[in-house]
């Protein structure tokens, strides 16, 4: 870390006002980069941050940014993904009752370099106080002309719009956000092609999620060598690694990219909660591979955590005790994919379900010796199958669970066959 | 050209093309249910998955498009396994009653089991219960616990009729096929939604529960019911179960023709095989002044009769007192055969057509001339022309009519009084009307389903068809009628 204080959530409460933002130096780089930068020279600045996606994926900002074909008159978007849906991810919502002006200034940003004049603001119908302080946000900088026609003076124009979804995990994965911005079903869509080419309204559009959008002022305010020497050579700036579960202290800590799980849990966290040990973590969101107590060592970044067959996903930390039966892990866990499967595709639409019927089973005492060769058999007909990601976002953690808890698992079912 | 090969044989497709299409292209049918060559690919039921030689993932063959050198396996261990997987979840909660589904036969789902499936179904949860038949509108049933979700009928009716009645609704394993607040289907189009249902999710309350699909014999035929000649396939079934020789037709279903009609046929066209059935004329009925009806099977007789009757009309000079009463639903070949006759070999100037009263198009396929053979007939010299309320008729000798047509241009009494105010009337149809108490000789003649022949449809192809399902015993088609006639002449047919 560089001396200059981590500045993603400011505190104080009146932190989301314009005037206290502007205090902070904000709608400068903005300001600078529309008078004095083109957008080309945007993206440019942003690859060498090594800004990576925070939404889970991790793809980098600058690049995806790229793919938006430049030429041509026709309308480009921006949709910024604010659905927040994965289980244990708490950081946007921060970001945005705190900061929503960062957001904004980020949008501005990100609109200039890729040439964009109307980005959306896809938000879960959950977050509506915090959709109404975004568009009172977006009001007030529309007023001081740091939105709407011609911003800064500069001849750029950009509109904003707050979008809200109805509660469907589904329209955080990007394309099924579109669907929902056009007003119809949630339903990912078959790729390629990819949105950069037919997105919004079969428009070329940029989806990127709150905490991407929200780094890039500092990009720009830093410099892009100060945001890369932040976090690790390919993986720059830091994270908001959100802590709950069975800890001393959960919540949201904003720390460098690569700090290390055990750091975050024991260091910042508090450690586990008072009488317990950690049976698992789940590291980034609940569509991450779950992790054990031996695995805590592992930093946390995209590539570790790869190495380590998990991933730092929304970097959503849940904590695990171990007075929990890793069953009623697996029953939660499969009977929200269940839930939220969108019902499009067949192996995810049947196989979450089918999957949490025998967790339900298990847990209800009827369980059956080859129940778990049966879970792994139906994840794996779900993992690298299904039409969007979903199906290895519903499959990991099922297949992490069953083989690194297999014994508790199994002794579960034998304990139930006992008492039948 | 673009090089690739499929499971190690070499093959060259032009750029865009699909794995699926380019496998097809080699005579390897991969599996689908969402996938149907009239819209873009779906990619949503899983069931195409194949290896592709690289890639860590197996992938979409209904969408994936071929790049040059690519290597394709159809039925690697992995993909093997991977449709297996699809099977078994989609069989998961389906209900297995296949024994009382009418698509049995003919379910991608039955079919796919037995030969990519046939595992043992190792799901022992209880099944989602849906609701099973719900009317859908136009006598068509849905069965969600049969349906895949390949949202087929939705595409269908958003792309096709633009009607939009179906939609999904719900999610995950509840979601399900349903039909739009106050709305049923009422378009033209529904039953294409039977036959692309690839499982037995839509049924036709027509054909509901009548037969089995493989007790049906398959004829491809051109429809006559409008001047569009789409292409069709008259499913019918002849002997076993039925009783003795007899055939029945159950149903009509679209044959693919790109220039045609596509995939699809309308309603109308569709349920046009009830005239095919009811009230058909097999027996030749004569009547002669103060005798009794006279019912026989002796076509040479009557033909040879027909013959005289021609003979002695012209032979007397009366060639203008004599009227042949044509329609659009002839074939070229037989409208030729009357042109041969009637025009250039007897002079006749009293030719005249009666064609079904023009409908309404509906933008689509239905046209509203609702006569097949239009353009045949025009292209053959005719100029189709109703004969005058009033006058032609009733001072002729000898009236020859083909068809009943003239039914839909005048009330049936004046129709039936032509019939008797002319000295000697023949008529030559299909089916049973008013007009067979009125006319001297009836010849029961075989519908366009029953015939060989060819059609000239409204954009000018002329398409030739087999006979699709054989005639009625008793009845001719009016092509091998006009034959025997003109041989009785001593016409040459050519």
């Amino acid at each position: 870390m560089t001396g200059i204080p981590a500045t993603l959530i400011p505190t104080g409460e009146d932190s989301f006002r314009l005037e206290a933002y502007l205090g902070r130096g904000g709608y400068e780089a903005a300001r600078t980069v529309l008078l004095t930068k083109k957008p080309q020279e945007v993206m440019e600045e942003v690859k060498k941050a090594n800004l990576r996606g925070r939404g889970g994926a991790g793809f980098p900002a600058g690049s995806k940014w790229a793919f938006v074909p430049q030429a041509g008159d026709l309308p480009k978007y921006l949709c910024v993904n604010a659905d927040e849906g994965e289980p244990g991810t708490f950081k946007d919502r921060v970001i945005m009752t705190r900061d929503p002006h960062l957001l904004l200034e980020g949008i501005v940003l990100a609109s200039y370099a890729v040439g964009i004049h109307t980005a959306f603001i896809y938000i879960r119908a959950e977050y509506e106080s915090i959709a109404r302080r975004l568009e009172a946000a977006i009001d007030e900088a529309r007023e001081k002309g740091f939105l709407g026609a011609g911003i800064f003076g500069s001849g750029f124009d950009l509109e904003v719009l707050v979008h809200r979804g109805a509660g469907s995990y589904i329209c955080g994965e990007e394309t099924a956000l579109l669907e929902s911005i056009e007003g119809k079903r949630g339903w990912p869509r078959l790729k390629p092609p990819f949105p950069a080419s037919v997105g919004l309204f079969r428009r070329p559009t940029v989806i990127n999620n709150v905490e991407t959008i929200a780094n890039v002022p500092l990009i720009f305010r830093y410099g892009a060598e100060w945001f890369a020497g932040r976090g690790l050579p390919r993986d720059g700036g830091t994270r908001l690694f959100g802590v709950s579960g069975a800890v001393q202290k959960p919540g949201l800590y904003e720390l460098p990219v690569g700090t290390p799980l055990r750091t975050i849990i024991y260091d910042w966290a508090g450690g586990p909660a008072a009488g317990q040990g950690i049976k698992a973590v789940v590291p980034g969101g609940l569509s991450a591979p779950f992790l054990t107590p031996g695995e805590l060592d592992i930093p946390m970044d995209y590539e570790s955590l790869a190495r380590a067959r998990s991933m730092l996903g929304s970097a959503g930390i849940i904590v695990i005790g171990d007075r929990t039966p890793i069953i009623d892990i697996l029953r939660i866990v499969a009977r929200f994919y269940a839930h939220e499967s969108c019902g499009q595709c067949t192996p995810c639409r049947i196989g979450t379900t089918w999957i949490s019927k025998i967790a339900d089973r298990i847990g209800a005492g009827g369980g059956a010796p080859d129940d778990l060769d049966l879970i792994r058999h139906l994840a794996q007909g779900m993992k690298g199958k299904t039409l969007c990601p979903m199906g290895d976002a519903a499959a990991l953690p099922v297949l992490s669970i069953v083989e690194k808890f297999g014994k508790e698992l199994g002794e579960t079912i034998s304990r139930g066959a006992e008492r039948r | 050209m673009i090089s690739i090969q499929v499971d190690g044989r070499a093959l060259q497709v032009p750029p865009g093309t699909t794995v699926l299409k380019a496998a097809e292209q080699m005579g390897i049918v991969i599996p689908r249910f969402c996938y149907h060559p009239a819209f873009e690919p779906e990619g949503s039921c899983r069931m195409c998955l194949v290896e592709i030689e690289g890639l860590p993932k197996l992938d979409l063959a209904c969408s994936t498009v071929v790049r040059e050198g690519m290597k394709i396996w159809t039925s690697t261990p992995k993909v093997i396994e991977a449709r297996k997987d699809v099977l078994a979840f989609l069989l998961a909660d389906h209900p297995l009653d296949c024994p009382i589904c009418d698509k049995a036969g003919e379910c991608f789902l039955q079919d796919y089991y037995d030969k990519h499936g046939r595992y043992a179904s190792r799901f022992s949860e209880v099944k989602e219960k849906k609701r099973k038949k719900i009317p859908i509108g136009k006598g068509l049933l849905l069965d969600r616990e049969r349906c895949v979700l390949c949202t087929r009928c939705v595409r269908f009716l958003r792309r096709v009729t633009g009607t939009g009645e179906l939609g999904v609704f719900e999610r995950g394993v509840k979601a399900e096929i349903g039909i739009g607040e106050g709305m049923a289907i009422r378009n033209n189009y529904s039953g294409n939604l039977v036959d692309i249902c690839p499982v037995g999710a839509i049924t036709d309350g027509d054909f509901r529960f009548k037969t089995r699909a493989w007790f049906l014999e398959k004829g491809r035929t051109v429809c006559p019911r409008c001047s569009r000649g789409c292409n069709i396939v008259i499913h019918a079934v002849r002997g076993y179960p039925l009783p003795g020789r007899q055939r029945r037709i159950y149903r009509i279903v679209p044959a693919e023709n790109p220039e045609v009609n596509g995939y699809w046929i309308c309603d109308f066209g569709r349920y046009g095989y009830h005239d095919i059935e009811d009230n058909r004329l097999t027996t030749i009925v004569l009547r002669t002044d103060g005798r009794p009806e006279e019912k026989t099977s002796d076509w040479k007789d009557v033909i040879t009769g027909l013959a005289a009757d021609i003979k002695k009309t012209v032979e007397n000079g009366r060639s203008s007192r004599m009227a042949v009463v044509l329609n659009g639903y002839l074939t070229n070949e037989e409208l030729a055969a009357c042109r041969r006759i009637f025009v250039d070999t007897l002079g006749l100037r009293n030719i005249f057509f009666a064609d079904p009263k023009p409908g309404e198009a509906d933008g689509i396929l239905l046209t509203a001339d609702r006569a097949p053979n239009g353009r045949g007939a025009a292209a053959l010299g005719f100029s189709p022309t109703l004969p005058e309320p009033e006058s032609p008729p009733g001072s002729t000798d000898l009236l020859i009519v083909f068809g009943l047509h003239l039914l839909e241009h005048l009330p049936a009494e004046k129709a039936a009084a032509w019939f008797k105010q002319a000295g000697k009337t023949y008529l030559l149809a299909a089916t049973s009307s008013v007009l067979d108490r009125a006319a001297d000789v009836v010849l029961p003649t075989a519908l366009p389903a029953e015939k060989k022949g060819s059609y000239t449809n409204i954009a000018g192809l002329t398409q030739s068809f087999e006979c699709a399902v054989p005639a009625p015993r008793g009845s001719l088609p009016e092509a091998e009628i006009l034959a025997r006639l003109a041989a009785e002449l001593g016409v040459e047919l050519g």
